[in-house]
């Protein structure tokens, strides 16, 4: 294992984003356009349910986080899909890098760009949405982490299960909008119907989100969050590489 | 520097390989030669560790690719049939990228991309994305980016494909070089003159998985290198009288082995044809060469023989 090569594969792709970052930009930049217009309905709905101090930020923040963060799942997806449709993944395996270096390499990128969504938003946030972090900062930045390595495992283990990019652009879009939906992202947990409130704790999203809130409403831990963020990163991780074949042929974005 | 021993590869029900052996030595210049899926990508794409061989073993400067493939992998540079380069990005950074992944650093980087660059005619297009190259600089940048690390096995599967001639001899060119500095070049084509200019050492013919003969150049033409005299006509003639060896090569063409003179051989087929009232199109006389080679080795298998 190198880490000179698992680097220079992070900053190929680092640099290809570079000459196209229209790419990711508008992942990371839209949750914070989205936020405003929908925090006031959030600030009424806490109002609602007695919470008279809260913004609506508590919400909408780690809401966006969670669903658009979920977006990005696919540019790990994009970092293999675009080898093959650029004939360059054989080139890449032939070369001297191992299996482990490229994964590994190709997992910097989307760790970057979750890491640039998280700071942005929150930071932002802290500055202009009246988001007031009473519980640990750093216990955000711990569920921001480990929810960061679900969605890079997830990426690996998507493009592992699908054969085309169009397979994998379908399942990230429709599961970034159901989990988001179940895990009360989109929408405050406490007003989800009955059998969503049930399936909540089934998906990554809920805990991500139940993660945020108490790092951010402050009195309960976030360990229980991170601990089963790990777990489903796991998951991942185990169909990841049960279903990722080097020699697998994708079809990439044409 | 290359040994491959009773390769057998198999997609489906599809015998990509059936016992393949090579030995490719330092400095050597060995050409596969076949139709396209005579299995010489597959070949190639096994020497390189890309498919698993479902039998048979492969050792690249002594180390078993099986065993060791990282190791393995270091011993050489792969320039694929398609050409694979980051269109997005710079042809210096095209190559900067497989020369930091082959180890090269800093200085030692800067100074190899700089001399591959001046070797492959890309000095002034260093700069330039490599989606803003010409199909020719495309595939001299492909081409060039398995060099850096001056790798002791090149293969080079098709590299001259869709480029215009200047492009395909100074690539050629090139590769003679590379071989005199004491690189083994594996060479896959299917054509024919490329194998004569390269003056490859070492042809190998491949057939349906299967190697129908190996040996240099001037070996096979003594061997094999028959002559023979293609008849093109304009519509293909109904109870046409043929001898015996003659192959139907398309659906108005036929290939006739001329085993004396093929002049003489010719004389007496048109003779004959004259009283058939078949409309003769074309005569192509085809003495003995790597063409007449290729053709009495395919046929020899088409007809059911051994070669």
């Amino acid at each position: 294992m190198s880490l000179g090569r698992i680097s220079a594969i992070a900053r190929q792709d680092l640099r290809i984003l570079r000459t196209d970052p229209m790419a990711v930009v508008p992942l990371i930049v839209l949750p914070l356009v989205v936020a405003p217009f929908l925090q006031p309905a959030f600030k009424a709905a806490f109002h609602f349910a007695g919470l008279h101090r809260a913004t609506g930020a508590e919400q909408v923040v780690p809401g966006m986080a969670v669903t658009f963060g979920f977006f990005l799942v696919m540019n790990t997806c994009s970092g293999f899909f675009r080898e093959h449709a650029w004939r360059t993944w054989d080139r890449l395996r032939a070369s001297q890098a191992g299996a482990a270096e490229i994964l590994l390499g190709k997992m910097v990128t989307p760790l970057v760009e979750i890491t640039l969504q998280f700071v942005l938003l929150f930071g932002v946030a802290g500055l202009l949405l009246d988001l007031h972090v009473r519980g640990s900062w750093l216990g955000l930045c711990a569920v921001g982490c480990s929810f960061a390595v679900f969605l890079v495992t997830t990426g690996i283990a998507v493009t592992g299960v699908c054969r085309t990019y169009m397979q994998a652009n379908a399942a990230v879009a429709v599961s970034a909008l159901v989990m988001g939906g179940c895990a009360g992202a989109l929408v405050p947990y406490a007003l989800l119907p009955p059998w969503a409130q049930n399936v909540a704790p089934l998906v990554p999203s809920y805990w991500a989100m139940q993660g945020y809130k108490h790092a951010i409403f402050g009195g309960q831990t976030v360990l229980l969050s991170i601990l089963v963020l790990l777990g489903f990163s796991l998951v991942s991780t185990v169909v990841a590489v049960s279903r990722f074949r080097l020699d697998d042929p994708k079809i990439g974005p044409t | 520097m290359l040994k491959v021993r009773e390769v057998h590869k198999s997609y489906g029900p599809v015998k990509a390989l059936r016992g393949v052996d090579l030995d490719v030595d330092q400095g050597e210049i060995v050409a596969l030669l076949g139709q396209n899926g005579a299995g010489k990508s597959t070949l190639v794409s096994v020497i390189a560790g890309l498919r698993k061989p479902d039998r048979g073993d492969v050792w690249l400067n002594g180390i078993d690719a099986s065993t060791h493939p990282n190791l393995a992998r270091r011993q050489l540079g792969l320039a694929p049939q398609d050409t694979g380069i980051y269109p997005t990005v710079s042809a210096f950074d095209n190559l900067r990228f497989f020369g930091e992944l082959a180890g090269l650093r800093r200085r030692d980087l800067k100074r190899r991309i700089d001399e591959v660059a001046e070797a492959f005619s890309l000095g002034d297009l260093l700069d330039r994305r490599a989606r803003h190259l010409s199909g020719g600089e495309m595939r001299r940048l492909h081409t060039a980016m398995i060099v850096l690390h001056r790798p002791p096995l090149l293969l080079l599967d098709e590299v001259t494909a869709g480029v215009d001639v200047q492009t395909r001899n100074q690539l050629l060119e090139l590769i003679v070089s590379l071989a005199d500095q004491g690189s083994a070049v594996v060479y896959s084509t299917h054509y024919l003159h490329e194998i004569e200019t390269l003056g490859a050492h070492k042809v190998m013919i491949l057939h349906e998985g299967q190697v129908l003969t190996t040996g240099s150049i001037p070996h096979l033409i003594s061997t094999f290198g028959g002559s023979f005299v293609e008849l093109t006509f304009d519509e293909l003639p109904a109870g046409l009288h043929l001898p015996a060896g003659t192959v139907v090569v398309a659906e108005n063409i036929l290939r006739i082995p001329a085993d004396d003179s093929p002049a003489v051989t010719a004389a007496g087929l048109v003779g004959g044809l004259d009283q058939s009232g078949a409309a003769l199109r074309e005569i192509k006389l085809l003495q003995p060469s790597l063409e007449s080679v290729f053709l009495s080795v395919t046929t020899g298998v088409a007809n059911g023989g051994p070669s």
